[in-house]
């Protein structure tokens, strides 16, 4: 307990630092975050290397139940992941402040938000959790409302993801309440103990109000709209956190829900592969058709956070038939949670760089800046070829784990978990098609190429801080990579909490080994491979002749035998992405508008062609808008009801007592 | 990782490093000959090569590193897959992790890379090639990846070594409906992933109409020597795999000299009767339109589903 | 896996990707090539079971089945083509890649689904019904998705050869009387759907959509 409580206090410590005086805020609340993400990497270090749970319980804090902590392997994988993506934020925050959240609010808020990241998947029973749960979820919410003051999209943003999140809040306090009830005391392991007593119907209710609370907390559609809204407007630090950190408690969320309930029935399983399907397939596309960079990058989370749900999907279905299979499923779920939090918050950090550069954050307005933004440019690139799943980096490695478990579940699976696990691999494979288009989009329209406007062109490398921060978050994305050995004992730890049946997967330094299943992939030696052969053919070039030894000559591209040629004449992102846009045209509904005006003399001449098309997310104007629509409309009708009138109300008071004491009587 | 296999690894990255240009030129000559022409000798791919590396570098003026180094990456990248994977012999370098996945993904990593730096160039011509070839690729994805679960279900392992040698114990497995479902689907991912027609048309030099040639636009001199070769390696990779899926006769079970020998002579021979068939295909094809094509892909990918389904019931 | 199991697959999976050719290509001449491919394959089916049971009536329904489902019927079919040639399902309802896609969602469906007669069947023919229940299937969606009339004809047809399909799986051989019946039946409604067609493409109607104009 008293590393935590520790933790716990220099995290309160920071958010009170915050009413520093200005000079100094920032520095002050990142040094003392700086000592609470330590306190917490080794605090779940010591319970993965130990494999011990950490407990304890104090009276003292809260009223009635006290707080109870127990942080498992499983708790622990999560906080250390935290603790990593936060320490790079809050390097980042360092430089970013000069852009943005320095204001005592934001600074506040950013404090309490690390610490209930770090410490939810600490709490041991209902009431700590959900405080905790409520912490992280209003100090977000003030970190999205950043720009209310100057931004209308940011409170919108505001709106839609308080909603969501206070909405999804409420059917987790729902489903933990009614299972707390029944059990002896509100701790996770006792409720774990009762639940199997339940009957069959209560525990299915049960399971889907806490996996469609926690669905909406991982970003699943169709409760994404919140995402690409909110972490598109949130500053840089609070983004890479939001992304990198909280989606990730909605996944730890719906493992702990399988600890609590037992894995169930299949159909559970079934409904959750389905939406986890769907958020691959949608938050893929519209990464893919994306123009705004963190919007983008918002989308591929939604995108990731489906295909970690496909994964526990696919443990809960072969959980009966084909228990290693099971387990292999939870490993490389795991290890694409850590994956995503790793290179999605070098993503953001970086579009947050970019922003801080350019002032700009729409792909159409980039380019160029690898010569400008070296550093900064390198770690997105690496960032975006770990999201395209590309090896050796550590995207590779789970997608590939996770289409193993799936080949292997499907040696002893029944035809509808065979249907399942196609569906499965299918969608895993247009995702993974998809998110290339969507990240060699955002990286060849947004850092390569030329410079498409004044600001991109004249953008300055960062600060060194923020340089640092997405380098390190880069740095572990390769080392996860190539090198999987040491991830991969904690991951198997984490899971062995949940699904104890061993996976016979096994990680030398260099790659993976499924034992008795049979695969097995090295990617520190095909990097290695191909970094020699790199290094040979790059020798070779450079010996050619000695007329044209190396040496460089710099020419106009062709641009059709014109010479004029204009940064406007690239290719754009939207263009990029026309080709998807039109073979997925019935499913995106894109809106065109072409407008041409002819000239007065003749309709031979055209004057002005104006092209207008809006790609918003179509499951917002569909579904969303209708039912807002609606409420809406019965909102104006009720405005009738109360007009004003005292005698009214009166009469409301006096209908109510009548009837009540009928009824009572 | 013993002597032997290495020495195995260095063979087939030799036999792909030559052989990938003799079997573009093959296929260009076979073309020509069918349309009435003479044809370039089959040895032309490997003449242009040569003289490509002699002559100045060149780069747009606003590209950056990534358009130097795409090539490189390109050509290492095949280079790494043509050592390991079970072309002439079944004792690659490293076979216990020849995965089917992996393989495919290192080889994605050149297209990301060639991707990347026509986006670099800054022209129109780069960006419309990058993005055609990366549509195609992202629908091809699907068919492929199902038709590698069709190919592992027998063995519930994508151990592309394995898979092979399975096919050279058991014959009944490669007549089998699934096996022969995926390699149909296998053809359309080819076809699409090396920019053969009726997806792209490799001898088109009109730029709208293009989408590979697109792509490689600015290159020159050595760099379009290495772009050049390590497409041919890519071709030869695709088709080597493909022959040793559909008829796995003649690879080497072990490393010994004589079956090295044979196997080189086997896999040549099987690839260079696939490339004929493929430009004899050709030349008898249209280039689709851009937007048909997800009809072709489609019907790849339903090929693929039909091969899982088949070999679920028939389990 | 014999011999006899893998041949019998094989065919049974030519006459599901039949079902699919017909709706991946867009010219009228290739769909019914595709019909008269799968109707060997069906045939070959059922000579395939006549041959490992020894069954002489049942090598009857297949020459029978070869006579009328790849010959009469596909070539009836391709005088109606012949008569515009080059003709294509230029706009179908529902775009030849989505269709695919249901395509293969019912696919699985069917695999799903016929669980319960796998199960009572079971063996190397029982656990085909599979294909032969997605045949049928792919066959009424080519009836809702498709515009010409002649692909509604090929629609039926495909309906019919998968019901087909899974009578010679499920019973190994039905009673060649029933069978007989069944193909004269069939024939005899495309005798009468021809005649109509050709009326239809007399009176300037190829796309069943139009009809609806009669309504009014």
């Amino acid at each position: 307990m008293s590393p935590l409580s520790l933790l716990a206090g220099l995290g309160v410590l920071a958010a009170l630092a915050a009413l520093a005086p200005r000079s100094r805020r920032v520095q002050l609340v990142a040094a003392i975050l700086v000592a609470v993400e330590a306190i917490g990497a080794v605090v779940s270090i010591r319970v993965l290397a130990t494999d011990h749970a950490l407990m304890g319980r104090t009276t003292s804090l809260l009223p009635i139940t006290g707080v109870r902590i127990d942080l498992t392997p499983l708790g622990a994988l999560f906080t250390l992941t935290t603790a990593f993506v936060a320490l790079a934020a809050t390097i980042h925050w360092l430089g970013y402040r000069r852009h943005a959240m320095s204001s005592v609010s934001a600074t506040s808020a950013f404090a309490l938000f690390v610490t209930s990241l770090l410490l939810v998947p600490a709490a041991g029973d209902i009431v700590t959790f959900l405080v905790l749960w409520e912490v992280m979820a209003l100090s977000s919410l003030v970190l999205v409302a950043h720009d209310h003051a100057s931004r209308d999209e940011a409170r919108q943003a505001a709106w839609w993801y308080g909603a969501m999140t206070q909405g999804g809040a409420a059917l987790i306090t729902l489903g933990l309440v009614v299972l707390g009830a029944h059990a002896k005391d509100p701790s996770f392991s006792s409720i774990a103990a009762s639940a199997r007593h339940l009957p069959g119907a209560a525990r299915a209710a049960i399971f889907l109000a806490l996996f469609v609370g926690f669905a909406a907390k991982a970003g699943l559609v169709p409760a994404h709209v919140w995402l690409p809204r909110a972490h598109a407007e949130a500053p840089a630090p609070a983004s890479a956190l939001l992304s990198g950190a909280m989606v990730n408690l909605g996944i730890y969320g719906i493992v702990l829900t399988r600890t609590l309930l037992g894995v169930g029935p299949a159909w559970w399983w079934l409904v959750a592969g389905f939406f986890g399907v769907i958020s691959a397939l949608y938050g893929s596309l519209y990464a893919a058709t994306s123009t705004d960079l963190k919007r983008l990058l918002a989308y591929s989370t939604s995108d990731n956070m489906g295909l970690v749900v496909i994964g526990l999907s696919a443990s809960g279905l072969f959980y009966a038939s084909h228990p290693a299979a099971s387990s292999l499923a939870l490993v490389a779920t795991l290890f694409l949670v850590t994956a995503h939090a790793l290179y999605k918050s070098t993503l953001f950090l970086g579009a947050g760089s970019v922003q801080y550069a350019t002032h700009e954050r729409n792909l159409d307005q980039l380019g160029g800046l690898a010569r400008t933004m070296p550093a900064t440019s390198v770690a997105v690139v690496i960032g975006a070829l770990a999201v395209a799943a590309l090896p050796p980096l550590n995207g590779f490695s789970a997608e590939w784990l996770v289409v193993q478990s799936l080949v292997h579940g499907l040696a002893s699976a029944d035809p509808v978990t065979t249907v399942a696990t196609t569906v499965f691999v299918a969608a895993l494979a247009l995702t993974g098609g998809l998110t290339i288009v969507a990240f060699v989009k955002a990286v060849g329209i947004g850092f390569f190429g030329r410079a498409r406007s004044e600001q991109a062109e004249h953008a300055r490398e960062v600060p060194v801080s923020m340089r640092v921060g997405p380098g390190i978050t880069a740095s572990a994305c390769v080392v996860v990579g190539v090198a999987p050995g040491l991830a991969l004992t904690a991951i198997t730890r984490a899971s062995a909490v949940v699904a104890p049946h061993p996976s016979g997967l096994t990680a030398t330094l260099a790659g993976f080994h499924l034992g008795a299943l049979r695969g097995a992939v090295d990617p520190l030696a095909l990097a290695l491979g191909a970094v020699a052969a790199t290094l040979l053919v790059a020798a070779l070039r450079r010996s050619r002749g000695p007329r044209t030894a190396a040496k460089l000559r710099s020419f106009e591209p062709w641009g059709s035998g014109r010479t004029v040629t204009s940064a406007r004449m690239q290719y754009t992102a939207t263009s990029f992405a026309e080709p998807l846009q039109r073979v997925f045209d019935d499913v995106l509904a894109p809106q065109h508008d072409l407008d041409v005006s002819h000239a007065v003399e003749s309709r031979y001449y055209v004057e002005r062609v104006a092209y207008a098309s809006a790609n918003d997310d179509v499951v917002e104007r569909r579904l969303y808008r209708p039912v807002l629509a609606l409420a809406r409309w019965w909102g104006l009708r009720a405005r009738g009801i109360a007009n004003g009138s005292v005698h009214r109300y009166l009469a409301y008071g006096f209908v109510v007592l009548v009837v009540a004491l009928v009824v009572v009587s | 990782m013993s002597l032997a296999t290495v020495v195995v690894g260095l063979v087939q990255l030799a036999l792909v490093v030559v052989g990938g240009p003799l079997l573009l030129g093959l296929m260009r000559r076979v073309r020509s000959r069918l349309e009435g022409r003479d044809g370039p000798a089959i040895a032309q791919p490997w003449r242009d090569i040569a003289k490509l590396a002699h002559k100045q570098r060149t780069r747009p003026t606003e590209s950056s590193w990534i358009f130097a180094a795409a090539p490189l990456v390109l050509v290492a990248t095949a280079a790494t897959v043509a050592a390991l994977g079970p072309l002439i012999s079944l004792t690659p370098p490293l076979a216990a992790s020849t995965d089917f996945i992996a393989v495919i993904f290192v080889l994605l990593v050149g297209s990301v890379a060639l991707a990347l730096a026509a986006l670099d160039t800054g022209t129109a011509f780069g960006g419309m090639g990058a993005s055609r070839a990366l549509t195609i690729g992202a629908l091809v994805e699907p068919a492929l990846l199902v038709a590698v679960l069709a190919l592992s279900l027998p063995l519930h392992s994508t151990n592309l070594v394995a898979i092979v040698a399975d096919g050279l114990r058991h014959a009944s497995v490669l007549v089998g409906p699934s096996h022969l479902l995926a390699l149909a689907s296998f053809i359309v991912v080819i076809l699409a992933e090396s920019g053969r027609l009726p997806v792209d048309n490799p001898s088109t030099h009109l730029e709208l109409t293009m989408i590979y040639e697109a792509l490689i636009l600015e290159y020159s001199g050595p760099d379009l020597a290495l772009v050049t070769l390590g497409e041919s390696m890519r071709l030869a990779i695709w088709l080597g795999l493909f022959v040793n899926l559909v008829a796995p006769a003649g690879i080497a079970a072990n490393a010994t000299a004589a079956g090295l020998v044979l196997g080189v002579v086997a896999v040549t021979l099987k690839v260079a009767v696939v490339g004929v068939v493929v430009a004899f295909f050709e030349v008898t094809t249209a280039k689709l339109r851009l937007f048909r094509l997800p009809e072709l892909l489609a019907g790849g990918f339903i090929l693929a589903l039909l091969g899982v389904v088949t070999g679920a019931v028939m389990r | 896996m014999t011999t006899f199991a893998n041949a019998l697959a094989s065919a049974a999976v030519v006459v599901t990707v039949g079902a699919v050719v017909v709706l991946w290509r867009h010219r009228l001449r290739s769909i019914v090539v595709a019909l008269a491919v799968q109707g060997v394959a069906l045939a070959l089916t059922a000579g395939l079971l006549a041959g490992h049971e020894h069954d002489r009536v049942l090598f009857a329904v297949a020459l029978l089945v070869l006579a009328v489902k790849a010959v009469v019927i596909p070539g009836l079919l391709a005088r109606v083509v012949a008569a515009t040639p080059g003709a294509r399902e230029t706009d179908p309802l529902v775009n030849v890649p989505a269709s695919l896609v249901v395509a293969g969602l019912l696919t699985l469906a069917a695999f799903i689904a016929a669980r319960p007669i796998v199960a009572l069947v079971g063996g190397p023919t029982g656990r085909l019904v599979p294909l032969g229940l997605a045949t049928v299937l792919i066959g009424f969606f080519v009836m809702v998705a498709r515009r010409r009339a002649l692909s509604q004809v090929v629609g039926l047809l495909l309906v019919d050869n998968g019901i087909a399909l899974v009578a010679f799986l499920v019973t190994s051989g039905v009673p060649v009387i029933v069978e007989l019946g069944s193909s004269l039946d069939v024939l005899f409604g495309v005798v009468v759907l021809r005649v109509l067609l050709a009326r239809l493409t007399a009176a300037g109607f190829s796309d069943l959509d139009q009809l609806r104009s009669l309504h009014d």
